[in-house]
């Protein structure tokens, strides 16, 4: 490094303005990131800023991890040091709203709550809605690839984001994509920053789709004795000509944090269309539950919002394996936790084979996390699948490789696409997949 | 680059055959002429070799003989491609996947299909249809462009209003690289692992490399679909009606627009029941459950009538329906009655713009003494212009190719983007910087360092020519891309 530290404060603090620069040694220790505290935290108020401290970052090697609202800071390997920890808190504006085109480009900042706000006065929403994260920003959802139940019917952030703009490793802003609903006009780079986990640039504004709200809805919880009928009403949907939009699978652990009556599993499932539709997709979807043995109870609008509830404890986990194995891996996760007394609470994303699982303490003990990530990981790597440990204390993931193995071709390639974007490394150096 | 020496072009096409097997290379001038062009027929250049390989590791050896050779080489499908994006630099390798038309595997509880890259669009629905499925992005083209161009052109169609473009349906690809290495990008897990490589690639108009197979979700067949034709005397109400549809927070399937010329067009040549005095007409359809079908066409219909149109008809039947689409679907097929030539435009606006885009459009045209016609994805914003001219009259192909230009450039600046589903190719990367800054376009020129380091795959194609950024300002330094050794010239 070129400059001394009180030198290095000094630019930064001359970047974005000493309020807006953390120096202080307790605020930062609230800010670590796997334990390791920042030397350095910066607000940038703008665009510009962003550029300007990544250039200095860049030009001294400051190691550099983007935050938004810090919920999946801990999500990746431990990062050796941190050097600035880049806040993307006060880029929080709707900077475009066009109603009649459904489209808005919003600062990452925002929080889905906020944009939500917004968006409701138009009856309007963006459909990406991870559980428990109505305080997430827009720029850590997209570069977490975040997703919730709506993406049955709306897919994900890649298949609603248009255009992106972000800053990359050498201070350079740069624009992706479009701000229109369809278009090819050169490479789809917004699509490698979406899920990249802060390790190809800083995401500062993003131009999204929107959809409207549907004019009516409603919600059913269909409770089972099994996960075997679980599953054969998830296939039943899946094979019909029904177009819910939510269908998420829970364990009975999971039910009890959602504060719903006990059952093996359950599958809460919504519907949002005419009123006229709503009744018949009700109707039918109740007949197909009742005819696999379930009891069906109806939901009320705020069952999405407290599913956070479901996925808190110490250690988190994301299984994606195929979409019909769904209820198969829950399954699994449970009879390998219920062999050493570990709670295991499960949401299962019906159609997209993603499952989350929260793992109760005794899941630290004697080892058996370890165990349980390599035997899951064996099953999921034979149909193409894998395991990520979403969270974890420190000491865990000192012993395990949280994204688990990748395929040595691809891995290579995304190696190249890392170097091209961040050749001197600074942007969440390790943290990610293979090293990246 | 030098040209092949004739012993030099023997030994390899012996090379290649001997890998093939006969009758899979052609390297006689009359036969590579076929190949000269895409549906766009204002570029044309010739191969050295064009040549049809059966296997992934066909095509992997032939790509690492190009490099060995120093020479250029591009994927081609059916080459209904409109932007010269399968064009080859003047030598060098065609490869097409046109013997590579298999769906391998189809798996309904997972609802996804793996397919070769030269299966035809509407065959993978062929495939799928008796059980219920199909594949949603449709290409008007469908009959005909492969599903490995889709993937390169990110290809659109008519539906991809309600089911998203061909992104929003690939979950994995094998593909050999430029350098001849076969890799799977993504796979059949509904979430990649690490970066979205298969996002990536789709939409990178061959220069990634060449895909050899590739995973696409299938879909379960509405229930219950309405079609609609709303005729208006003013093209305006037309536009309104659209932003009218939408504005009710009804997302139909397609939303169509057809004017008036190609309505005439139309009913010259295939007589589909189209009003021929109509300004416009409006072709849309809804899809989705029974319950409330009614309900969705009445609210359709209404904002219609709303915004002034004077007929609207529901299709009473399928064959009602399939007669109303014939007249949207054949519409390319009408201009060539009419017309010796016609270069389809590609734009996207906002939704919201189309009353001034649509007047600008054909100002512009008929200030330029040429005709256009417009049949255009309306709910996408995505525009086609089609301008209607005879390239045997000389200066005439001189002046589409400006008056596309000022479109394109109307489209940019009100927000809209330069290509909306046939890509940038040769034809339009002179006007990238339109849209993308310096920076914006050595971003991309990194990716494609990434997977195209020797620039041989696909030359020529989405990046500005000198001349082009010359006209942007860009050329006073050296430009990052051709720093890189990645702007490819002829
Ligand atoms: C009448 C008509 C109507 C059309 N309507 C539409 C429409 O509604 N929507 C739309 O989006 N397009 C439309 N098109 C354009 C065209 O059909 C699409 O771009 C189509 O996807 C091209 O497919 P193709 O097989 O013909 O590809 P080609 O023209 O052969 O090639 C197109 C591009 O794909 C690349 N490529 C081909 N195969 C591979 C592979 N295996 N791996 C990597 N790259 C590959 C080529 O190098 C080239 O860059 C239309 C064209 C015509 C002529």
């Amino acid at each position: 490094m070129a400059v001394s530290a009180p030198a290095l404060r000094e630019a930064l603090a001359a970047i974005v303005g000493g309020d807006c620069l953390v120096s202080d040694p307790a605020l930062l220790a609230a800010l670590a990131v796997d334990g390791v505290t920042p030397r350095w935290a910066a607000r940038p108020g703008s665009v510009e800023e962003v550029s300007r401290l990544l250039a200095l970052a860049s030009a001294e090697g400051l190691h550099v991890i983007p935050r938004g609202s810090g919920s999946s800071l801990d999500c990746g390997m431990p990062p050796a040091r941190v050097d600035l920890l880049l806040d993307c808190g006060r880029l929080s504006a709707i900077l475009e709203h066009s109603p009649e085109d459904m489209v808005a480009t919003v600062q990452a900042g925002l929080s889905l709550a906020a944009l939500g706000a917004a968006l409701g006065r138009h009856r309007q929403r963006f459909p990406v809605d991870p559980v428990g994260g109505a305080s997430r920003s827009i720029g850590g959802v997209l570069a977490t690839s975040a997703t919730g139940p709506l993406r049955f019917r709306h897919g994900g952030g890649r298949d609603l984001l248009l255009g992106l703009r972000f800053v990359q490793a050498d201070g350079t802003s740069t624009w992706g994509g479009s701000k229109v609903v369809k278009s090819v006009t050169g490479y789809d780079v917004p699509k490698l920053l979406v899920g990249s986990f802060g390790t190809l640039g800083v995401i500062v504004e993003a131009t999204i789709r929107l959809h409207a709200m549907p004019p009516a809805s409603g919600a059913w919880l269909l409770s089972f004795a099994s996960h075997a009928s679980a599953a054969a009403f998830v296939a039943g949907v899946l094979d019909s000509t029904l177009q819910p939009e939510r269908m998420v699978v829970l364990n009975g652990p999971a039910l009890k944090a959602a504060a719903r009556p006990q059952a093996r599993a359950a599958v809460a499932i919504s519907v949002g269309s005419s009123a006229e539709a709503v009744e018949s997709q009700g109707g039918d979807l109740r007949r197909l539950g009742a005819g696999l043995g379930a009891t069906v109870s109806a939901i009320p609008d705020d069952f999405w919002l407290e599913l956070g509830a479901v996925l808190a404890g110490p250690v988190r986990l994301r299984l994606a394996g195929e979409p019909s194995k769904l209820c198969f891996w829950l399954a699994e996760m449970e009879h390998l936790a219920g062999e050493a007394s570990v709670s295991v609470s499960a949401l299962g994303e019906a159609g997209s084979g993603a499952v989350r699982a929260a793992l109760g303490r005794a899941a630290l003990d004697g080892g058996w996390l370890l165990r349980a990530v390599a035997s899951l990981r064996e099953g999921l790597s034979a149909e193409g699948g894998y395991l990520v440990v979403e969270r974890a204390p420190r000491e865990v993931k000192d012993e395990v490789d949280v994204w688990g193995p990748i395929s040595p071709d691809s891995l290579e390639i995304m190696k190249r696409i890392k170097r091209q974007f961040d050749p001197s490394g600074i942007l969440s150096p390790g943290r990610f997949v293979g090293g990246l | 680059m030098p040209a092949l020496t004739e012993a030099r072009k023997k030994s390899l096409r012996r090379e290649m055959e001997a890998l093939l097997g006969p009758g899979a290379v052609l390297s006689d001038p009359d036969e590579l002429m076929v190949y000269e062009s895409d549906g766009l027929t204002l570029f044309r250049a010739l191969a050295d070799f064009v040549v049809f390989p059966l296997t992934a590791e066909h095509v992997a050896a032939l790509v690492r003989l190009a490099q060995r050779e120093g020479l250029p080489f591009v994927a081609r499908g059916a080459g209904t491609g409109l932007s010269g994006g399968c064009l080859p630099a003047e030598g060098g390798l065609v490869i097409s996947l046109m013997r590579m038309n298999r769906v391998l595997e189809v798996d309904y509880d997972n609802q996804l299909a793996v397919v070769e890259p030269g299966l035809v669009n509407l065959h993978l629905s062929w495939a799928v249809g008796a059980r219920g499925f199909y594949y949603a992005p449709d290409p008007s083209s469908q009959q005909a462009c492969t599903i490995g161009g889709n993937i390169a052109n990110n290809s659109g169609g008519p539906h991809t209003l309600k089911y998203g473009v061909t992104t929003n349906h690939v979950l994995g690809l094998e593909v050999v690289l430029p350098d001849g290495e076969i890799v799977w990008l993504g796979g059949k897990t509904r979430d990649p692992q690490g970066y979205d490589l298969t996002g990536i690639f789709v939409g990178s108009e061959g220069t990634f490399g060449i895909a050899t197979k590739i995973v696409l979700r299938i879909l379960r067949q509405p229930q219950a679909v309405r079609t609609v034709l709303a005729v208006f005397n003013e093209i305006d109400q037309a536009s309104e009606a659209v932003s009218a549809i939408i504005a009710r927070g009804l997302i139909p399937a397609a939303m169509e627009m057809i004017d008036q010329l190609t309505i005439q067009a139309v009913e010259d040549a295939f007589g589909c029941g189209y009003p021929r005095d109509a300004a416009a007409a409006l072709l849309i359809e809804m899809d989705g459950l029974a319950a409330g079908m009614d309900e969705q066409a009445a609210r359709v219909i209404a904002a219609c009538r709303e915004t002034g149109a004077r007929e609207v008809r529901l299709a009473r039947d399928e064959a009602e329906r399939q007669l109303l689409w014939k007249g949207r679907k054949s519409a390319f097929g009408a201009y060539g009655r009419i017309s010796p030539a016609y270069l389809v435009m590609d734009g996207v606006i906002p939704r919201t713009r189309l009353p001034y885009v649509l007047r600008r459009v054909n100002e512009i045209v008929a200030g330029y003494g040429l005709r256009v016609g417009n049949v255009f994805h309306a709910g996408d914003g995505n525009l086609h212009p089609n301008i209607l001219y005879d390239p045997r009259k000389p200066g005439e192909e001189q002046r589409v190719v400006a008056a596309g230009g000022e479109i394109l450039k109307v489209c940019a600046e009100v927000g809209g983007s330069i290509s909306g589903e046939h890509g940038i190719g040769l034809e339009k990367r002179d006007y990238m910087p339109l849209i993308f800054s310096e920076a914006d376009l050595g971003c991309m020129a990194r990716v494609k360092r990434a997977f195209n380091p020797t620039g041989l795959c696909n030359p020529g194609k989405i990046f500005p020519s000198r001349k082009g950024c010359a006209e942007a300002g860009f050329a006073s330094r050296p430009h990052p891309i051709e720093e890189a050794g990645l702007a490819q010239r002829f």
